[in-house]
């Protein structure tokens, strides 16, 4: 059996410590993930209120479910699960509203959420703000084309740099389907950015 | 050989190669043909710039957004537990209180709950004082603080034996590398009723931030001792750690809820302070990029304003917040 590092048996500490009822060591355990669940959560819904139901019913779930977490796997996989679970959950209904979830109500007029995300700074190059501005819309364009899984695989490899073994585990299935995935994902992102490309 | 894929072929490979993500014959496919094809590797050159511009577009949530949420869960779990929607065991503390105002549903507390208290009930009267005794022996000097009478009984010549409980102070002395030492130290530095004991333990422990007990108890000072003279001091010991995750995450924290400016002021120029000027992009992580950018926001201190202004433009970082 692998030895654990120090981080891993502080954790199962805390895990322990969670199940016997300690409330303190639960919420410490939340703030080991919490930042990556609420940035995934937002990356994917690109909506605050969204990711913020995403968070709560994610940490409640594991809270109420936590004796039921057995080590069979890692407490991020199971986690992970959970959110993800809930993210594509919220994808799905989308799909189904056919809603366009970046867009907001202003006072100033429908505003785009993504327009509203900070971008690279460009320097006054015009040229290559141009770029820019046409390859976020791009992006985002083909963003809400991809289907929900292919969507979430693509985000837990690019954006929070898990491996597809373990994007395969969290989301229950084998590392080649999550291959698969991602390589639909990857021939859609460059079938629409091919000018940039 | 060059000719076992195409070039569509090789560039539909190209999201998976870069992500490291291709089986070894794949990857051999790949790169055997990219030798012997340059249009191929400029179009990798080019996938991979494309991949990399998609960095920009991932959204940092708020700070505000995540205390919000922690918030929020807070008190969600405490209506949980409160509602008894917890799958966990309950702590012990629960359910003696429980036991002892009849709530628990588990006849056995109740008994253990009453043999507590019988037992505090004893510890408590050997305790050096008399709850609700306002002067008596201990203001007229006549008995040390530390006494209480035992028990008397008259001795056969006459006299009359008392026999007294004391609680005696000892002094103790060692080195900060004995474990049991250190936490007297790390006990007194969170003594709520002495900001002094509690400045001077600091001060002392700031020497051995070798030691991570030590170190998890100055971050913890550091965000809940209530006296800014303490959390100062706190600071100058966290300095030559500020590079290390936890630190800097307790110093965005400082940045954001302190509400003593030299306190800010401190956190800036530290988390500033390690500005790579090669390479600047490198130096901070997102979580100190949103920081700065919703304290861009909301600070009033013109000077912590325009050292995080400065920093987020060296990182090329936008000065708004989402």
């Amino acid at each position: 059996m692998a030895q654990k590092t120090g981080g891993q048996l502080e954790e199962t500490a805390l895990i322990r410590a969670a199940q016997g009822g300690d409330r303190a060591a639960f919420e410490q355990l939340v703030r080991a993930y919490d930042q990556s669940v609420l940035r995934l959560a937002m990356n994917l819904l690109r909506s605050p209120e969204d990711a913020q139901d995403v968070y709560q019913e994610a940490f409640l779930r594991v809270y109420r479910n936590l004796d039921k977490f057995r080590f069979d796997c890692s407490f991020h996989t199971w986690l992970y699960r959970i959110v993800t679970n809930l993210c594509l959950d919220h994808m799905r209904k989308r799909k189904v509203r056919k809603e366009e979830p970046t867009i907001v109500a202003t006072a100033e007029g429908p505003l785009d959420r993504m327009d509203a995300v900070p971008e690279e700074r460009v320097d006054g190059d015009p040229q290559r703000y141009l770029f820019s501005g046409e390859l976020r819309k791009r992006v985002k364009e083909v963003l809400a084309e991809l289907t929900p899984r292919e969507r979430m695989v693509f985000e837990l490899r690019h954006y929070q740099g898990l491996r597809l073994r373990r994007i395969g585990e969290i989301l229950g299935t084998t590392e080649e389907a999550a291959k698969n995935c991602l390589f639909r994902a990857t021939q859609k992102m460059r079938a629409a950015l091919g000018d940039f490309v | 050989m060059s000719n076992e894929i195409n070039c569509a072929a090789t560039k539909d490979f190209f999201g998976l190669y870069l992500y490291g993500e291709l089986s070894f014959d794949e990857e051999e496919r790949v790169e055997s043909h990219l030798d012997a094809c340059v249009d191929c590797r400029k179009a990798l050159e080019r996938q991979r710039e494309v991949q990399m511009a998609l960095d920009n577009i991932a959204i940092e949530p708020a700070p505000s957004l995540l205390r919000s949420c922690r918030e929020d869960l807070h008190y969600r779990l405490v209506e949980e537990e409160a509602g008894g929607h917890s799958s966990a065991k309950r702590g012990w503390w629960e359910q003696f209180t429980d036991a002892l105002t009849g709530r628990s549903g588990s006849g056995w507390m109740r008994p253990a709950g009453a043999l507590t208290l019988v037992a505090l009930g004893f510890g408590i009267s050997r305790l050096p004082f008399s709850i609700g005794n306002s002067g008596g022996p201990f203001q007229a000097g006549i008995m040390e603080p530390s006494s209480r009478v035992r028990y008397v009984e008259p001795a056969s010549d006459g006299r009359i034996q008392i026999v007294l409980d004391e609680t005696r102070q000892r002094v103790v002395s060692g080195a900060l590398d004995n474990p049991k030492f250190r936490g007297y130290l790390l006990s007194a530095a969170k003594d709520p009723s002495d900001p002094g004991l509690r400045a001077e333990s600091v001060e002392i422990l700031n020497s051995s931030t070798q030691f991570a007990d030590v170190r998890d108890a100055l971050v913890f000072a550091l965000l809940h001792d209530q006296n800014a003279g303490v959390r100062l001091k706190v600071m100058q010991g966290l300095t030559p750690f500020a590079q290390q995750p936890e630190v800097r995450s307790a110093m965005t924290q400082v940045l954001l809820t302190d509400t003593n400016p030299g306190m800010r002021k401190q956190a800036i120029d530290l988390l500033t302070k390690s500005l790579n000027q090669d390479n600047p992009a490198m130096s901070f992580d997102r979580q100190v990029i949103g920081a700065m950018q919703e304290l861009m926001q909301r600070e009033s201190n013109a000077y912590v304003r325009q050292r995080c202004k400065t920093a987020l433009e060296s990182v090329k970082a936008s000065t708004e917040t989402y």
